[in-house]
């Protein structure tokens, strides 16, 4: 895949308003969520969110795009998230959190590592696959979560589902710019 | 489950930002004299140390949660603090409660109550909740520990010493960030300092009004005598390592009375 720097910049740039996006959804969700091992999961992973937008957005600096440069989504995949962040109930919060939305994320990454030319944009391949690695580690402590609290169950059984569904509908992440509007927001 | 949780309650005539949402089992009280705490170190007096402490970790937590919810438009490095020391208090939560099971009490055993967050959530500025929460509850905090932690050294429970030691390590970062920070901004827009000025005159006007006062009784009919309404013992080696300024420092120490702590021995 041939991409352009402004191209990379913005699809790097949308995983990070994504990362940022996940990092306030936890967030916001701590306080408003009673069972104290969920709180202890969200508050450990807003950390790690928060150093993968970091990486990305250092990525984004080094790409002709301002540091810490969010590229927003398209109207479609911001539709995903808002319907994932209003998610209500506990186990709902989780399950839509770690076993739809970020399965399909993943998913997201992996396509983008196969699709670049590893020696071209190898700064940009290390931090997907570092965050991959993450990634693979917040599955763990869900389930970690699981075993801590198996009392908990679904309420809306379909709610995973429909993230995950709502998710995969969504093609691409990001549009492209317009080459005049990536040169305003360069300079 | 409450997705702003803006509301307010009232506590003894004072307002307050209405508690975090905590599960069932917790008994959630809004005053000292609810509040079960025991002097000594005897068996129940440590569980209710634990429990009382983790729930303020979980507190500390959400606070710092909703100020990455609440001010996006913060500079990144300043978020990327915050959402670290989200993770600690979750880590410190998490070893708290691990601990608390150890020594075999349960959550819910003892009451809790949310007075940090009521208070620093009212504020609607992020220098004035650093300035509350991490510059003066933390830094109490860190003040507290100080202490605490020989406490349990002598009372043969060095497993517990030695958590509050790591958890010492991690308030001192987030104290000094706050202190690094408010600097900053201050130096950038000079009305930030009224701001940190507004928050910390509005922590000692709720403070005076709802300090026990001497003679008064909790839940378990222990009075409040005047040396226990005194702030805790000046941690000076750590307020230093959160750069408070000598002049910060001997105000603190003589708002405590000039006790303070007398800092460990190179290796010691």
């Amino acid at each position: 895949m041939g991409l352009t720097i402004r191209q990379k910049a913005d699809r790097i740039g949308g995983f990070r308003f994504v990362s940022v996006f996940l990092m306030e959804t936890l967030a916001k969700w701590i306080p408003t969520t009673p069972e104290l091992e969920a709180k202890v999961l969200f508050g450990r992973h807003v950390w790690v969110l928060a150093q993968h937008a970091d990486q990305l957005g250092r990525r984004t600096g080094e790409l002709r795009a301002p540091a810490q440069y969010s590229h927003p989504p398209t109207e479609g995949y911001v539709r995903v998230l808002e319907t994932l962040a209003s998610s209500a109930g506990t186990v709902e919060r989780v399950a839509a959190f770690y076993d739809a939305f970020l399965p399909d994320l993943e998913r997201r990454y992996r396509e983008h590592v196969a699709a670049v030319d590893h020696i071209d944009d190898e700064p940009s391949v290390r931090i997907i696959e570092h965050i991959l690695f993450d990634l693979a580690r917040l599955h763990q402590e869900r389930e970690a979560f699981a075993a801590q609290r198996p009392d908990l169950a679904l309420v809306n059984a379909q709610w995973p589902a429909q993230i995950a569904a709502l998710a995969a509908g969504e093609k691409e992440v990001v549009g492209e710019r317009p080459v005049a509007q990536a040169a305003a927001e360069t300079a | 489950m409450s997705e702003t949780p803006n509301d307010t309650k009232v506590v003894g005539g004072v307002v307050l930002r209405r508690d975090p949402v905590r599960e069932a089992c917790f008994r959630v009280v809004h005053s000292d004299a609810e509040m079960q705490e025991w002097p000594d170190m005897s068996e129940i007096s440590r569980r209710e140390r634990l429990h009382r402490h983790m729930n303020n970790e979980t507190a500390a937590m959400e606070i710092a949660a909703r100020c990455l919810v609440d001010f996006p438009e913060t500079p990144w490095e300043l978020r990327m603090s915050l959402a670290r020391q989200v993770a600690d208090e979750s880590r410190h939560t998490a070893l708290l409660f691990r601990r608390l099971k150890e020594l075999g009490g349960f959550k819910g055993e003892f009451p809790v109550a949310n007075f940090e967050w009521g208070v620093t959530m009212m504020l609607d500025d992020l220098p004035g909740r650093l300035a509350v929460q991490n510059r003066t509850f933390e830094a109490g905090l860190m003040d507290i520990l100080g202490t605490m932690r020989r406490r349990w050294r002598e009372a043969g429970d060095s497993a517990t010493a030695d958590l509050l030691e790591t958890i010492l390590v991690d308030e001192i970062n987030h104290v000094r960030f706050a202190n690094r920070w408010i600097k900053r901004l201050t130096r950038e827009d000079p009305r930030v300092l009224l701001k940190v000025a507004r928050a910390v005159r509005f922590l000692a006007q709720v403070t005076e009004q709802l300090a026990p006062k001497p003679g008064d009784l909790n839940a378990v009919g222990v009075a409040w005598t005047e040396e226990r309404r005194l702030p805790p013992a000046v941690n000076i080696e750590d307020r230093h390592e959160a750069e408070f300024t000598d002049g910060e420092i001997a105000e603190i120490l003589r708002q405590a009375g000039f006790r303070s702590i007398v800092p460990a021995t190179p290796g010691g």
